[in-house]
């Protein structure tokens, strides 16, 4: 299987900057993961998201050294409308992505940039609204959309390039909780219908640890761990020192193996803390170890 | 500031579903016929049909009131004034020292303020039933570069949002005990910097991220891109075309060949 | 929980059945009755679109209810001017780019001070206590424009303080920052309440609501769905998740946890739960 991109050895260093805002980066992901890319403010993580879809260094000037690949692609030697074929990019507000005068339309700009012929852009259109729960909408104002319905939309204005990647800046910005877990659910229909890969930008993982394969926590720049969520959540110390507040659950989790050191097992889902408090406080009194 | 996001309504009429090129070429004629003609009595008539338009496009009715609340203000305006300006002719109904007013200045003030009725108005049937990605399609479509096409469309997007970040950028400010509507001009004015200074900033940051979305959807990924709608002259598109093109040849070549006094 | 506190507290700010509709028709507010008490920390939250902001804004009079009253500070707001308002009630927009337009920090804390005709003496006192209170001072020379959100925040919020309101109304103030910078933010808010601030928080995090609020205010579909205590506010995550909402997970933990017999009431915390289980592992040994 192609990998979904490579990272190796990136530096990314903005001109006129004192510091790389991607230092020695050397990560990667297969086709078909959810990765959460998890840091603090200036981490990183931005810089990150558009090296994937070119717009670094292709259209923001920027050092790149190292290796930059997706889908086995250059992406300094790969056009950003080139790139926008195999990677879809969502950034944080959709007020500032939803420029059209009606849903349709929105859907079918990428796709008319390229060129593509009218009979496939309207297949396309019905396509992309439909995997995000839009069908019907297509005569509507964008900017008449609530804002889990204007982020759904972004998406399928990504979708309707047929990308195979999916790149979200933090998505959930403007989102209530509710309409945060709906986007959530979303990507993750996402892949198991289209089998996309689908890399997502936060700066918080409350919530995250059941939706992502893998994450990959940047600190100034640097990767400072990367593996599945039931690992790198439960190191709590190192999600702190890197500006980030760890899901509550993984962090109660934490808390009691350094209070009863080797009475309780890790968790990260609230059914398991129940089972495993519960426990805890049973046995207190029983004299059992 | 923004009491209408745009004059465009919503509907499904013969104007609305009419090509956006057609609606212009005629709204152009028509407001060229207006300007040719000078009797009272034929700019009545045209008048009257453009207002025959304007009902059958069924606009609705506070936009309708909105939009035509100026005109008339603006009509009774120049049938007032014209009158003063223009002594020419005879019979003098009225002289007052300098002011002089005369019974064909009075028809000439009614035939203008008619004429401007017109002219305002004929426009409106364009912008009533015509909504602004028609219009930017249409414009296109007649030879407007894309990019620049896609820029206007972009501004008149973003227009009324623009409108709300102004409105919570003076809501922010009188939050902070500004008071915007004390001071003489000058002080007021200097107020507005207050208000400009973050509007503009922010219009910037929408700017930038919007450029990143541009590119990040393939923009400019072809010379020669391709439509989700292409507009397309149907029959009923030619019968209107000619139907307008007939209304304005024949009065003008009556007028100009003929010196029919139209 | 402080409800009989409340009660006998002369409200600050008081809305009596207050109705709003926007230009064009859409009702925002359905009747909504609510007041405030001196000193009291209220979370206003609810979904997109629940009319939390619409809410705040007649809190200092931006909007003026169309049916309905408003009392701030025992006056009607729709007699008094947003200028008049604005010295009992201070309000912190959400995004800082709206607000800050001076060249440098202090002009932009100062501006407030100054519209409102304080002596020059005290616009400098209000000004440094602002600045002191946001831990700012070191930033005074500097644009605001550069400086990061988070940093931009505390400015907002500093410029306002420096008008000493008694009431302080902040729209989704740690929306875009990081856990670090929002951690600072939220411990500023605590020294301020502890001073006898009022706060109006308005915003979608529960775990900060959790943490540092006393009352919750729920809106859904522009009317009061619930105005509790944190604890009773959170007690029924099915009632939050239909207001858009998610209760805390701790919090959710804690609450079952509870229901079992297991543990009693008092978490919203990791570590506050971690201590209750010592507790109770102390007491049954």
């Amino acid at each position: 299987m192609m990998r979904a991109f490579e990272l190796t050895k990136t530096k990314v260093r903005y001109p006129g900057s004192d510091f790389p805002a991607l230092d020695d980066v050397s990560v990667g992901a297969d086709e078909g993961e959810i990765v959460l890319l998890l840091g603090s403010n200036n981490a990183g993580k931005s810089t990150f998201c558009r090296l994937l879809n070119g717009l670094v260094p292709n259209s923001i000037p920027a050092q790149v050294g190292g290796k930059a690949e997706v889908l086995g692609r250059d992406v300094r030697r790969t056009s950003v409308a080139r790139l926008a074929t195999l990677v879809g990019m969502v950034f944080q507000e959709p007020d500032n992505q939803l420029f059209c005068m009606s849903v349709e339309e929105e859907v079918a700009f990428g796709p008319e940039n390229l060129a593509i012929p009218r009979a496939e852009i309207i297949a396309r259109v019905e396509w992309a609204l439909e995997a995000v729960g839009l069908s019907g909408y297509n005569a509507r104002s964008p900017s008449n959309l609530s804002g889990g319905e204007k982020q759904r939309l972004v998406i399928a204005a990504a979708l309707s390039m047929r990308p195979r990647l999916l790149v979200l800046d933090e998505p959930a910005y403007a989102l209530d909780p509710a309409g945060r877990l709906d986007l959530y659910a979303l990507l993750r229909l996402l892949r198991e219908r289209y089998g996309m890969t689908i890399i997502i930008a936060e700066r918080d993982a409350e919530e995250m640890a059941e939706l992502c394969d893998r994450v990959i926590l940047l600190r100034n720049g640097r990767v400072v761990a990367d593996g599945p969520p039931s690992e790198v959540l439960s190191d709590i110390d190192e999600v702190v020192a890197a500006g980030v507040s760890p899901p509550q659950i993984a962090h109660l989790s934490s808390l009691l193996a350094d209070r009863f050191p080797g009475k309780t097992r890790p968790f990260l889902t609230t059914d398991d803390a129940e089972k495993e408090i519960a426990d805890l406080v049973r046995t207190a009194g029983s004299g059992a170890p | 500031m923004t009491r209408f996001k745009d004059l465009y309504t919503e509907a499904d009429t013969f104007l609305h579903r009419l090509d956006p090129r057609v609606k212009m070429a005629s709204v152009l004629l028509l407001s060229l016929l207006a300007l040719i003609m000078s009797a009272l009595a034929y700019l009545l008539v045209l008048l009257t049909f453009i207002f025959v338009l304007l009902l059958l496009a069924r606009s609705s009715y506070r936009k309708t009131a909105f939009a035509m609340k100026f005109v008339l203000r603006f009509m009774a305006l120049i049938a007032i004034l014209w009158p003063l300006f223009d002594p020419s002719g005879t019979p003098v109904l009225i002289r007052l020292g300098p002011v002089v007013i005369t019974e064909p200045g009075i028809w000439r003030g009614l035939a203008s303020a008619v004429r401007v009725g017109c002219l305002a108005t004929v426009w409106y049937i364009l912008i009533f039933t015509t909504s602004q990605r028609d219009l930017v399609r249409g414009l296109v479509k007649l030879g407007l570069r894309f990019d620049f096409g896609l820029a206007l469309a972009i501004a008149l997007r973003y227009f009324p949002t623009f409108g709300t970040v102004m409105e919570s950028i003076i809501d922010a400010q009188r939050s902070r005990g500004m008071e915007f509507e004390k001071g003489n001009m000058f002080v007021r004015a200097r107020k507005y910097v207050a208000v400009l200074g973050p509007a503009i900033v922010s219009a910037l940051k929408t700017a930038d991220m919007l450029a990143l979305a541009l590119q990040s959807r393939a923009y400019g990924a072809r010379r020669n891109r391709t439509y989700l709608r292409e507009l397309k002259m149907r029959p009923s598109d030619y019968v209107a075309l000619v139907t307008v093109l007939a209304m304005f040849i024949v009065p003008t070549v009556a007028k100009y060949a003929f010196s029919v006094p139209i | 929980m402080n409800a009989s506190v409340t009660a006998r507290r002369l409200p600050i700010i008081s809305l009596q059945d207050v109705r709003f509709s926007y230009e064009g028709g859409i009702e925002a507010l359905k009747g909504v009755s609510l007041s405030v008490a001196r000193g009291e920390n209220v979370a206003v939250v609810g979904g997109n679109g629940s009319g939390k902001t619409t809410l705040a804004k007649h809190l200092n009079g931006l909007l003026k209810p169309s049916s309905g009253r408003v009392l701030v500070g025992g006056e009607d707001s729709s007699k008094t001017s947003v200028a008049m308002l604005a010295r009992t009630v201070g309000y912190v927009f959400q995004n800082p780019d709206y607000q800050l337009f001076c060249t440098s920090v202090e002009e932009e804390v100062r501006f407030g001070p100054k519209n409102m005709g304080f002596g020059r003496d005290d616009e400098s006192a209000l000004a440094e206590r602002a600045l002191k209170l946001m831990d700012i001072s070191h930033l005074r020379e500097q644009s605001p424009v550069s400086l990061s959100l988070g940093d931009r925040r505390k400015i907002a919020i500093a410029s306002v303080l420096a008008t000493s309101p008694i009431v302080l109304i902040l729209d989704e103030p740690t929306t875009g920052l990081d856990s670090v910078e929002s951690a600072q933010l939220m411990a500023t808010l605590d020294v301020l309440r502890s001073e006898g601030m009022t706060v109006v928080l308005i915003t979608h995090d529960m775990r900060l609501v959790a943490q540092h609020m006393d009352r919750v205010v729920v809106m859904s579909e522009g009317s009061v769905a619930l105005d509790a205590g944190v604890e009773e506010a959170f007690s029924d995550p099915d009632r939050l998740r239909r207001c858009k909402l998610l209760a805390p997970p701790i919090t959710v933990l804690a609450q079952r946890l509870q229901a079992q017999g297991v543990l009693p009431k008092g978490a919203a915390t990791p570590l506050q739960l971690v201590e209750l289980v010592a507790r109770v592992r102390g007491e049954r040994q």
